[in-house]
């Protein structure tokens, strides 16, 4: 029964059930379900495993078992990594920290247990350098993590400047943030209602720039005594040094914006600093910030898959060397002594098995 | 949304002469002469008597020598090429197909030359493999040799080892596929003499599986650096995007193609041809993604 399960031809059905499933996945469609990848690869890591316990072709060399140890180990932690895995984006205002409530598009497996609650870091500024056609190079984001170590438990109480960007991740308690190409302008505002009531504080995130340099646009609504006021639309006018023709570094600190406000017919630019009362309160522009755009990934497998990927292959290799590889010339030479004369006339099937 | 990108080089303008384009032709022009005294010698060969002994020994015959030389000095020049595009644009051929082609050119020629020079029991493929490159060679010279940037995401030391391993991978598959090309070629009336001086065509296909296994390995090899890379530059280890399905679905088919070999008396012509179709799936993989993605990889930039 358990030599059955580890057959060969069973090996073969697998993989064809295993490429279906990779064509159906191409582009990891919305409507895929789970089971389709998952099938064919618990499928094969049974088979895999009753070879492994049964094939003397396998479990008698030295490499083969490594190889296909290797194979199955990268089967149990892929699917390991999936249950556990956290995946979302994040879009950090400079001078703000890090919270898990930002996260959006976040998906995760049923086993994640990660400390993402106690991460800390604060977004600092960020340069993306631009090739002449606006062609993207490498970003520059900073950010600060506690002095000395990388949670919210220790430290000297100080703060230490890290760049992470295209090249460079940054990794907090195996969490992994990378740079994205989404990043952009905020203006910070102040609300301050009509009868005296708490003011609010706050940003709001432009689309990305330069991607939407022409569409620079977003609307806020703000709380009133019935609940919602009316809709405040909002424009901002950036002077960057975009330029097309030329290398430039996109960089907030040499940004200035002029924010157009717009509520019901009435028209205002705002400069940093200025004021503006519509209906409900009173509108402050205070300045002009940025923000920048994260991937977040965490997986906990991710240094034990590579491991036992290089396992399988140097297991691959071994055996390789062991059996095939000695000499590429050696081998068949002493082939060709038991071959027939007549160069043309060997039988089809009489060097089956021989490769290894 | 990404913004203009340079992964299919067709926002940017051709900035200045191509100085790399003589030496391209230079290079190619190597190949094809090592192409036609390859087959010049195996239709010599036709009328003359070579023992198995002959073919086998480290001395090699007259005409092999010079394709020999052909195929160095094509990727010596090649070399000189390459150089050129990379001093004046600052970045390695990594970006659009005129520079993958030129760089494939140049890798599947070194490796083909070394195994050439080394096992001269395949020399006969050279009239198989070599033509190979008068199809990539071809198709290298009607695209335009536009200027690249550097996408910010290929700043990764993984995307060395990925791309070298993955030119090692194709390269065997070549020599693989020649190798295949010999065997069925010598079963067509046409091409029987050609080939009659040439070993068993057990020997050959023996000798052909073991360069798929080599190709095997790398091609596992090309993965995982891959999806290091991809893991360091974009977030993820795998996305199933364009190149990663078709790469996948090709090493499915070489690891099921190899497990075949192994364990059922397939014919050797049959298995010739599964050579020859792993081959063609790789070259698909490589060079057909452009025209079914628009970046090859997803979040190219």
């Amino acid at each position: 029964m358990i030599r059955a399960l580890g057959s060969i031809r069973l090996a073969l059905v697998g993989m064809l059930l295993l490429a279906i499933a990779a064509a159906l996945s191409y582009g990891n469609p919305v409507g895929t379900p789970v089971w389709v990848l998952v099938a064919p690869l618990a499928f094969l890591a049974v088979n895999l495993l009753a070879a492994i316990a049964t094939n003397p072709r396998i479990n008698r060399r030295g490499g083969l078992l490594v190889f296909h140890l290797g194979l199955l180990a990268i089967i149990v932690l892929a699917g390991i990594g999936r249950l556990t895995h956290l995946e979302a984006q994040l879009e950090m205002t400079e001078g703000t920290a890090f919270s898990p409530a930002d996260l959006t598009h976040l998906a995760k497996g049923p086993w994640h247990s990660g400390a993402l609650e106690q991460l800390v870091f604060v977004q600092g500024p960020f340069t993306v350098d631009y090739s002449p056609g606006i062609v993207r190079g490498l970003t520059h984001s900073q950010v600060l993590i506690p002095d000395g170590q990388t949670d919210a438990s220790g430290g000297t109480g100080g703060w230490q400047t890290k760049v992470v960007g295209d090249d460079r991740v940054l990794i907090l308690e195996g969490y992994r943030f990378y740079t994205s190409f989404n990043k952009g302008f905020a203006p910070v505002l102040t609300w301050v209602p009509d009868g005296g009531g708490e003011a609010l504080s706050g940003t709001i995130h432009m689309p990305s720039y330069p991607l939407f340099d022409y569409k620079q646009e977003s609307s806020w609504t703000p709380p009133n005594e019935k609940g919602v006021g009316k809709e405040i639309k909002f424009w901002l006018r950036l002077k960057t040094g975009l330029r097309d023709d030329a290398a430039w570094v996109l960089d907030g600190k040499t940004t200035t914006g002029v924010l157009v406000v717009n509520v019901d017919d009435r028209r205002v630019e705002l400069e940093p600093g200025q004021s503006v009362h519509v209906p409900g309160g009173v509108l402050r522009y205070e300045r002009l910030t940025t923000w920048m755009g994260y991937k977040v990934f965490y997986d906990p497998t991710l240094h034990w898959l590579f491991g036992a990927a290089i396992m399988a292959i140097l297991g691959l290799g071994t055996h390789f060397w062991r059996k095939a590889g000695v000499s590429l010339q050696i081998a068949p030479v002493l082939a060709a002594i038991d071959a027939p004369e007549v160069p043309r006339a060997s039988p089809p099937d009489a060097s089956a098995g021989r490769l290894v | 949304m990404n913004e203009v990108t340079s992964a299919s080089g067709s926002m940017l303008s051709v900035m200045g002469y191509a100085t790399e384009l003589p030496w391209l032709w230079a290079g190619l022009s190597a190949y094809v002469l090592a192409t036609v005294i390859a087959v010049m010698g195996m239709m010599r060969m036709r009328i003359g008597v070579t023992t198995i002994g002959a073919m086998t020994q480290a001395s090699p015959r007259p005409h092999e020598k010079f394709v020999l030389l052909m195929v160095a000095l094509g990727v010596a020049l090649l070399t000189v090429a390459i150089t050129e595009r990379w001093m004046r644009l600052g970045h390695g051929p990594f970006v659009n197909l005129f520079e993958l082609l030129m760089s494939q050119l140049w890798s599947l020629g070194l490796v083909f030359a070394v195994v050439y020079w080394r096992v001269p029991l395949l020399r006969p493929s050279a009239v198989v493999a070599l033509p190979m490159t008068w199809v990539l060679g071809g198709w290298v010279l009607a695209l335009q040799p536009v200027d690249t940037a550097f996408p910010p995401t290929y700043y990764n030391d993984w995307l060395w080892a990925h791309v070298g391993l993955g030119k090692f991978f194709l390269a065997f598959c070549l020599v693989g596929t020649g190798l295949a090309g010999v065997i069925l070629l010598r079963n067509t009336q046409r091409f029987a003499a050609w080939f009659r001086h040439v070993p068993a065509d057990a020997v050959l296909d023996a000798l052909a599986w073991r360069f798929m296994l080599l190709a095997f390995i790398f091609h596992s090899l090309m993965l995982t650096a891959g999806a290091v890379w991809a893991q360091d530059a974009w977030g993820r280890y795998w996305a199933w995007d364009a190149l990663e399905t078709s790469s996948f679905l090709n090493w499915l088919m070489l690891g099921a193609s190899i497990h075949a070999r192994l364990t059922y008396r397939i014919p050797i012509r049959v298995g010739a041809i599964a050579i020859i179709g792993v081959f063609v799936f790789a070259f698909i993989t490589y060079f057909g993604t452009p025209f079914y993605s628009t970046a090859a990889h997803k979040g190219v930039v």
